[in-house]
């Protein structure tokens, strides 16, 4: 069973005449462990259909099936629970809260998941050592590099366990150096056998990937790649 | 495990409240009049209300005073007379009658006051002579300090004893133990027996019992005042004098049960009106006061009520419209928290727990600015005020109440945002 069933996926913005549809029929089937990019021109659908992916939106129509369930049509705190346990975000702008330390900001997640502060504390603790930044806990987001905040972000991401991690740009605020790093720890958690998926822009990135899909105004094809 | 999260998630709101001090300490102002104006019309309130309590209770709550009251001048004399008389009051057949024909009542007092110049020694005094039976003295609390009070056996011999007030003895400037000590009052010999505990009656006690303050009082057994000086007075002023007479000056009733005060009160006055042809008694009702203090009370009340829901009000409104404010600052932080797995609940809980704190620090601020305020008001007006602990608690579920009420749509609006706009926001 594959971790992500999408099937005939729409989504239109506004209604009646002004109705613009941006994700047209889309579907796609994501295995457990994959890392897959999805490329495409702005504009053409990669965001509206990660926000889908990640339960912060809901298809207009087509059904959305997330480890076997439909979640296209279920209510607002059913998706927050999804988000909160089963998908990790990482943003292109980090999205970090400046007003939390490292520490807190990684611990986030398990808040909303439950889980007792000592617990919460062990395991962003190990997360943070693993990205390492245990030397950065009690700073605040803005006393950290771009690439420390994303790796900040990705430990965020990662606290919950989640079945699958969605990523939007990650390197696009970043440059080459710190890009490359945080490419590199994506590689790493693919290898431990995480799920991921990755919008980039940068054909670079996207050709070291094992499976490439390609948005064109709001469609959706896949790319066959000699090493498939 | 719930008290933890809903302690992180004040502690969360505290720390955010701190980052602004200012404007929180402002938002807080309205709390602070609002629960500032609460407790102090509490406080005056229930001082009120005690004192008026111990009132009642020095005069009894099942008491019913009546008192003669001269009437105003009727037939002026004409020129070339310089004395007459003139009759009025109680007499001893209302006191019979009341006795006798009003059910609920238990007994009665007579009451024979006479104003005599007394002479301590070579010391001149202005008195007030009161003949009053022995319950008299335990009725108003007249404690004795040194000596003993007149009993039965004083009334029944009708001695000439006397008790005297604290006040007098100042007075008289004297060092010596003036028990036993001889007063002469008119012209005739009276032994002190007793020095009664207090000075005077207060001011009201005073003005109820119809006692004069200016001169001083001295308690005589009944019996032996009607034996010694009788029903009249003699008042001489610039040449002319006059008698009055008047049988009973005061009547102090006492009814079997506190409820029948009321009803026996009017059916005394029915009786007095129906017997006297012209108004010369009072009655006196030591409840009344109740009633008329708390008409007095009713208005400060009303104007601290008004004073307090205003400044609730425009308090919570205050507040309602920082956390609005907050909410558009904080628009992706509110984001960020939703794709971390907040669901709107738990964005209402959070900001509810700020607007709540806000209104409860200001509602504790409050408490002591009322407490002050008490302070400050009984210093100018020189009422009485009654503070007591558990105003910190209605203080807390005043202010509460308030945060919580105009939290609401601010933390609602906040929990209704749609995470993806929140998210882009910046
Ligand atoms: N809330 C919205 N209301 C109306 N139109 C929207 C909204 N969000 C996105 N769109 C439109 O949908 C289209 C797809 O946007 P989307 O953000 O998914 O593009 P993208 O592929 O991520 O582009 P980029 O590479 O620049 O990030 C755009 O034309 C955009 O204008
Ligand atoms: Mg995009």
């Amino acid at each position: 069973m594959p971790i992500v069933h999408l099937e005939g996926i729409e989504k239109d913005y506004g209604t009646g005449d002004g109705a613009l549809t941006v994700l047209k029929d889309v579907s796609l089937d994501i295995e457990e462990g994959e890392f897959i990019a999805i490329v495409g021109a702005s504009g053409s659908g990669k965001t509206t259909l990660m926000n889908i992916l990640g339960c912060l939106d809901r298809p207009t129509r087509g059904r959305y099936e997330l480890s076997g369930t439909d979640v296209s049509k279920l209510g607002d705190d059913r998706l927050s629970r999804i988000r909160g346990k089963s998908i990790g975000f990482v943003f292109q702008s980090f999205n970090l809260i400046a007003q939390l330390s490292v520490l807190e900001n990684v611990e986030l997640p398990l808040f909303y998941d439950r889980v007792t502060k000592a617990e919460r504390r062990r395991r962003c603790l190990a997360l943070l050592d693993a990205v390492g930044l245990s030397h950065r806990l009690k700073h605040y987001p803005t006393q950290l590099s771009g690439g420390e905040c994303q790796r900040v972000a990705i430990a965020r991401a990662l606290a919950v366990e989640p079945a699958m991690l969605l990523t939007d740009e990650p390197t696009g605020n970043l440059d080459s150096k710190n890009g490359e790093e945080v490419l590199k720890l994506f590689h790493d958690l693919h290898r431990e056998g995480r799920t991921i998926v990755m919008v980039t822009h940068n054909p670079e990135i996207a050709g070291g990937l094992p499976r490439v899909v390609e948005m064109h105004d709001g469609r959706l094809s896949e790319r066959v790649t000699e090493s498939a | 495990m719930w008290f933890a999260r809903m302690w992180e998630v004040l502690v969360l709101g505290l720390k955010n409240l701190l980052r602004n001090k200012l404007r929180s300490f402002l938002t807080m102002l309205g709390m602070i009049f609002g629960v500032g104006s609460v407790i102090a019309m509490l406080s005056v309130g229930a001082g009120a209300r005690h004192e008026i309590l111990t009132r009642i209770q020095e005069l009894g709550v099942r008491n019913i005073i009546l008192n003669s009251v001269k009437p105003p001048e009727e037939v002026k004399p004409d020129s070339s007379e310089q004395t007459w008389r003139v009759s009025f009051g109680l007499t001893f057949e209302d006191a019979e009658a009341i006795d006798a024909t009003v059910p609920a009542v238990d007994r009665i007092l007579r009451v024979n006051r006479i104003k005599k110049r007394a002479w301590y020694g070579s010391k001149r005094l202005e008195t007030s002579v009161l003949g009053v039976e022995p319950e008299y003295l335990r009725m108003f609390n007249l404690e004795v300090g040194a000596g003993r009070p007149f009993n039965e056996t004083d009334a029944r011999d009708r001695a000439k004893v006397c008790l005297v007030r604290r006040g007098l003895i100042r007075q008289l400037e004297t060092i010596e133990d003036p028990v036993g000590m001889w007063l002469l009052i008119g012209d005739f010999s009276f032994q002190i027996i007793g020095v009664l505990a207090d000075e005077q009656f207060r001011s009201h006690t005073r003005k109820a019992l119809a006692i004069d303050g200016r001169a001083q009082e001295v308690y005589i057994p009944y019996s032996t005042s009607m034996r010694t000086f009788g029903t009249i007075t003699h008042i001489e002023r610039s040449g002319s004098s006059e008698y009055s007479q008047t049988d009973l000056d005061q009547i102090v009733v006492t009814t079997k049960e506190s409820d029948d005060v009321f009803p026996t009160a009017r059916v005394l006055d029915a009786l007095l009106t129906h017997h006297h042809d012209r108004r010369d008694f009072e009655i006196v009702v030591p409840m009344e006061l109740m009633r008329q203090r708390e008409n007095t009370q009713k208005v400060f009340s009303i104007v601290m009520i008004l004073i307090a829901s205003i400044s609730l009000l425009v308090g919570g409104i205050g507040i309602a419209n920082i956390m609005l404010a907050t909410i558009t600052e904080r628009t992706k932080e509110i984001g960020i928290r939703r794709a971390c797995g907040a669901r709107r609940r738990d964005i209402v809980v959070q900001f509810l727990t700020e607007t709540t704190a806000i209104a409860a620090i200001g509602g504790l601020f409050g408490c002591l600015f009322g407490i002050a305020g008490t302070l400050g008001i009984v210093e100018f007006t020189q009422w009485k005020a009654l503070i007591a602990p558990h105003y910190v608690g209605i203080s807390l579920v005043i202010s509460c109440t308030v945060g919580i009420l105009f939290g609401i749509f601010p933390a609602r609006r906040a929990a209704l945002m749609d995470p993806i706009t929140a998210l882009r926001r910046e």
